[in-house]
């Protein structure tokens, strides 16, 4: 498909430890298309930032072994030199983090900050990247940018902060914005403010956005495509509204059904998911969410592959013969027990 | 601001008043340290005693003695030694300043540069081998006493190996004023200079390689990389200055201590004629009216560093400014 | 309903903020604004607000780990705002608290066993023998095996260090908890299961909660009523149903509808968008708290405070014009 601007194929990183390499990813791979919301949700240790961080090449420890191809526009990143991988972070994929209090330097005031990615990345005089970040900033719905720009980072409020640091990630009109949780350390009121601003640049700049988090209410909100990550793969790949209201995989159905509902009943007691997720060091044989599963059976010994289901992709031997519906009451029933 | 420089005010003749009592009362209460018997001499007669007693004071009670001491520092200014009657303190102290000056300066640029430098060799190779052989340098450069080390480089480079054509240029101990021959002034401070900087070199480099690998692991650091800013950028624009706050406060407080007679020992070895070695005398002398002085002139400097260290910190870090 | 367990009336709490150098020197900001509640035995009251609105603090000055600057506070029909810290120590085996991270607030060097007995050693004068027996009933309670209590914080995963935390708040059989923000680190699948340990812990020990939670769905699945703070005081308070469906304060309703539905089958109320940030504390509006934000605002609103009301069925109101 040649409309897909980035493609990940068996994306794995490793650690070395004491007792070995440790996993933390094992063989992910998607595609990203142009001007899509691609969603990566998951639960913390699932890899899901380390996802985000191996596509920028941010992973600076040098234990780290990262193997896997990722392809942007046709060009391989990890065999990018380090100068040309850095012309293209900031000015063709960019980032934004979960706190935008620690991922701003302190010492430097915001407008400095952006305007110091569009010198580097344009070469414009000071003045030109002054009036542009301004610009940016109002963009981002700051009142008063003009002042906005003079200030230093804790001077502003939280969602003032992420929308200055969104302004600083698309300074550059970059084609894929990577948006690792950008909305946890954020209140509901200010999270939705932000979800808008997010939508409004994909329709105005058309860039793809890869969007982390953990939150099933922000990726129905948002997203277009959501990958569903386990214990460092893939479990479920689909496009949003069919991945939400069919769920392939029991991890996915089962973290959707332990969220309280805003709405309807109010169940008596919260369908959850018994244990916790494996170490990425001390990962069960065979499928990794089977000493979870409340539907596992003899084939699971074994690692399932991710299967075709109509346009979904399930990692779970229940999806191999295409799609199927869970029976949801007597499910439901069973985990209340 | 006008009220902080007020209350800064304030709080440093506060301090000073406090340190001047307890030198005072130390002086009076060390056992066996009757001030007048020392001046006497061993063989005094009572009658010589009673005379010391009375030209110097001793015999009025201890505030009074208090009073007059600072009346005679601070306003009359003609304080004189009690040990070398005659030799005022005001004049003795006001010359040995640009000495203990000229040192502390002259180490100073020495070891930021120096300290600055290595901290941030020592972060780019951190977990190399350049990184552990630098930070061990540095732990032998902080735990070398300056006495034996500034002996050690006396007897390099005024006996051992004065001859070679390595260390001929150095001159014989002591000091000259710049004044009168930059070029000697400069030569005879080389040695002193490297000596006591070594100690705040080492220092210096582990503080700031503690600090910049810690900046190394914030999120703002990760985000200067996804800006796609150069590794260099990174370390002097983004970590570096985010360091020097801390290094600055270090840095203030070292250079406040030494300027106050905190060089005592390097002044002592290499002979020099400043203020620690001032200090050092009057010790040894039990001379209250120069340790008086000494004292006070050092709890200035150190009072007065503080204060400029809190404004210099205000200045750098904008979330100190703020949070006043 | 019968009679509260715990009664708050008129509560406020300043703290202090700034220093010497800031514009207008040291100031007081409001945290607590006259804020009154009762809350019922064996029920859960959720506090449900966004950050900076003060609902942490209220938890605690309701506990009596801050003091109170005015106001009243009864627990079990005594006032305990007047007590002292000794006469309140009885009183703390009743009350106890959970918190956010148990990870901070579990001492590393201390073995779990050891953690969970610490407050029936200091309370109660139980033999070792007793408590060595209550400790293995309190982690089945809790779910944890018994060969937990030897080993150490650090090795268990977020969802245990919290049930740890639980533990340890029910081992002096206490009547009234207060979970500050208890379930908010935990991912969504270990999250449900805190949930369904304190809804089970409720009905085995009738204890009764006071549930604060930035997370509405959350709030809504375990408490019977619901207060929604705003700026240091209570906007609305009633049961959890009339509160998350038929929300009357245009805060409560802008909140509920800015939580994004993970259902997509659930047709959702337009949003209410709020305009601007929440004002600071230190220059809080004039009149209704929320009238700078609240898209129904009018002249009366900045003007009047608005005093809370009954609007039926127990469910107080602080807005001039709520929503039917």
């Amino acid at each position: 498909m040649s409309d897909n601007i980035l493609e990940i194929r068996d994306l794995t990183v490793a650690f070395r430890t004491e007792q070995g390499p440790v996993e933390i990813l094992q063989g992910v791979s998607f595609d990203v298309k142009a001007g899509e919301i691609v969603s990566v949700v998951g639960e913390s240790g699932s890899g899901k930032s380390v996802t985000s961080l191996a596509i920028m090449r941010l992973i600076t420890d040098p234990n780290a072994m990262i193997s896997g191809t990722i392809r942007y526009k046709g060009r391989n990143l990890p065999g990018l030199s380090a100068r040309e991988m850095r012309k293209l972070r900031g000015r063709e994929i960019a980032m934004i983090f979960q706190d935008p209090m620690t991922a701003l330097t302190p010492v430097h005031t915001i407008g400095w900050q952006i305007a110091e990615q569009l010198r580097i990345h344009f070469g414009v005089g000071a003045k030109a990247a002054r009036t542009r970040s301004v610009e940016l900033l109002g963009k981002m719905g700051i009142p008063d940018p003009e002042r906005a720009y003079g200030c230093f980072p804790h001077q502003l409020s939280g969602g003032m902060r992420q929308r200055a640091m969104i302004a600083m990630a698309i300074s550059c009109d970059p084609a894929i914005l990577i948006a690792d949780e950008p909305t946890t350390a954020l209140d509901v009121t200010v999270q939705a403010q932000i979800l808008d601003l997010l939508q409004d640049l994909r329709r105005e700049y058309g860039s793809s956005i890869i969007l982390i988090t953990h939150d099933m209410g922000v990726v129905s909100t948002i997203a277009d495509r959501v990958l569903v990550m386990y214990s460092g793969r893939i479990i479920e790949n689909g496009a949003k509204s069919d991945l939400l209201d069919k769920p392939q995989h029991p991890y996915t159905l089962g973290l959707m059904r332990s969220i309280p509902p805003m709405t309807g009943e109010r169940p008596h007691r919260l369908p959850s998911i018994s244990g916790s997720p494996p170490l990425p060091g001390n990962r069960p044989e065979g499928c990794s969410f089977r000493p979870r599963c409340e539907f596992s059976f003899s084939k699971c010994n074994a690692a399932p592959p991710l299967f075709r289901c109509n346009e979904q992709f399930a990692a779970c031997f229940l999806a191999e013969n295409g799609s199927h519906q869970w029976q949801r009451n007597s499910a439901q029933e069973r985990t209340g027990e | 601001m006008l009220l902080a420089v007020v209350r800064r005010a304030f709080d440093m003749v506060f301090v000073m008043f406090g340190i001047s009592v307890i030198a005072f009362l130390i002086f009076f209460a060390t056992p066996g340290s009757d001030p007048s018997a020392r001046i006497a001499g061993r063989n005094a007669t009572p009658e010589m005693l009673a005379q010391v007693r009375a030209s110097f004071g001793f015999d009025r009670p201890l505030y009074v003695q208090y009073g007059r001491l600072m009346q005679r520092l601070f306003i009359a200014r003609d304080l004189t030694s009690f040990v070398n009657r005659g030799q005022k303190v005001v004049p003795a102290v006001l010359q040995a300043t640009p000495v203990t000056l000229s040192l502390v300066f002259g180490a100073a640029v020495i070891w930021l540069t120096a300290g600055i430098g290595l901290g941030i060799v020592a972060t780019i190779f951190r977990g190399t081998v350049i990184d552990k052989g630098l930070m061990l340098l540095a732990l032998c450069g902080v735990s070398m006493p300056v006495f034996w080390f500034g002996s050690v480089m006396n007897l390099i480079t005024q006996s051992r190996f004065h001859d070679t054509w390595l260390f001929s240029w150095v001159p014989g101990l002591g000091y000259t004023s710049f004044f009168e021959s930059p070029s000697l002034w400069f030569k005879t401070l080389v040695v002193p200079w490297f000596t006591l900087s070594v100690l705040f070199i080492g220092l210096y480099a582990r503080v700031l390689r503690a600090s910049l690998s810690e900046n190394y692991q914030e999120d703002y650091v990760r985000t200067a990389r996804a800006k796609g800013l150069s590794e260099s950028r990174i370390m002097l624009r983004h970590a570096l200055r985010t360091s020097l706050i801390t290094l600055l406060s270090m840095f203030g407080l070292d250079f406040g201590a030494l300027v106050g007679g905190g060089a005592i020992l390097t002044e002592v070895v290499f002979n020099l004629p400043g203020i620690g070695r001032l200090t050092y005398q009057a010790l040894q002398n039990l001379d209250l009216p120069f340790i008086m002085a000494t004292v006070m002139y050092s709890t200035f400097f150190v009072v007065l560093a503080n204060a400029l260290v809190d404004v210099a910190h205000a200045w750098l870090d904008p979330r100190v400014r703020d949070a006043r | 309903m019968s009679t509260p367990l715990l009664r708050a009336t008129d509560v406020s709490k300043s703290f202090p903020i700034g220093g010497y150098f800031q514009k207008g020197g040291r100031r007081k900001v409001r945290i607590l604004n006259d804020v009154s509640l009762d809350v019922y035995e064996g029920e859960t009251l959720g506090l449900v607000g966004e950050s900076g609105s003060g609902k942490s603090t209220l938890g605690r000055t309701l506990l009596r780990l801050y003091d109170a600057d005015s106001g009243k506070i009864e627990f079990d029909n005594l006032d305990i705002s007047a007590k002292n810290r000794r006469e309140l120590r009885p009183l703390r085996s009743k009350m106890q608290m959970i918190f956010q991270d148990p990870y901070s607030s579990l001492n590393p060097r201390r073995r779990i066993g050891d953690l969970i007995a610490d407050p029936i050693r200091i309370h109660g004068q139980a033999s070792e023998r007793d408590i060595q027996v209550r400790l293995r009933e309190l982690m089945d309670m809790v779910g944890l095996s018994h060969s937990f209590l030897t080993r150490y914080p650090h090795e268990f995963s977020g969802g245990q260090r919290q049930r740890i935390g639980i533990a340890r708040a029910i081992a002096l059989k206490p009547k009234f908890i207060v979970a500050d923000e208890a379930v908010s680190a935990l991912d969504v699948s270990v999250q449900a299961q805190v949930i369904n340990l304190l809804m089970d812990l409720q009905d085995e020990l009738g204890l009764t909660y006071l549930f604060i939670a930035h997370d509405l769905s959350v709030v809504r699945q375990i408490s019977t009523r619901t207060a929604v703070m705003y700026l240091g005081g209570i906007v609305e308070i009633g049961t959890t149903d009339d509160v998350m469906h038929k929300p009357a304060h245009p805060y409560t309703a802008a909140l509920i509808s800015s939580v994004p539905s993970h259902d997509s089958t659930v047709s959702k109320s337009p949003r209410i968008k709020l305009q601007g940030d929440l004002p600071s504390p230190l220059t809080p509006p004039s009149g209704c708290r929320f009238h700078t934000r609240c898209p129904f605002a009018t002249a009366k609103c900045a003007a009047e405070v608005p005093l809370p009301r009954d609007v039926g069925s127990g469910r107080m109101v602080a807005c001039h014009f709520p929503i039917n």
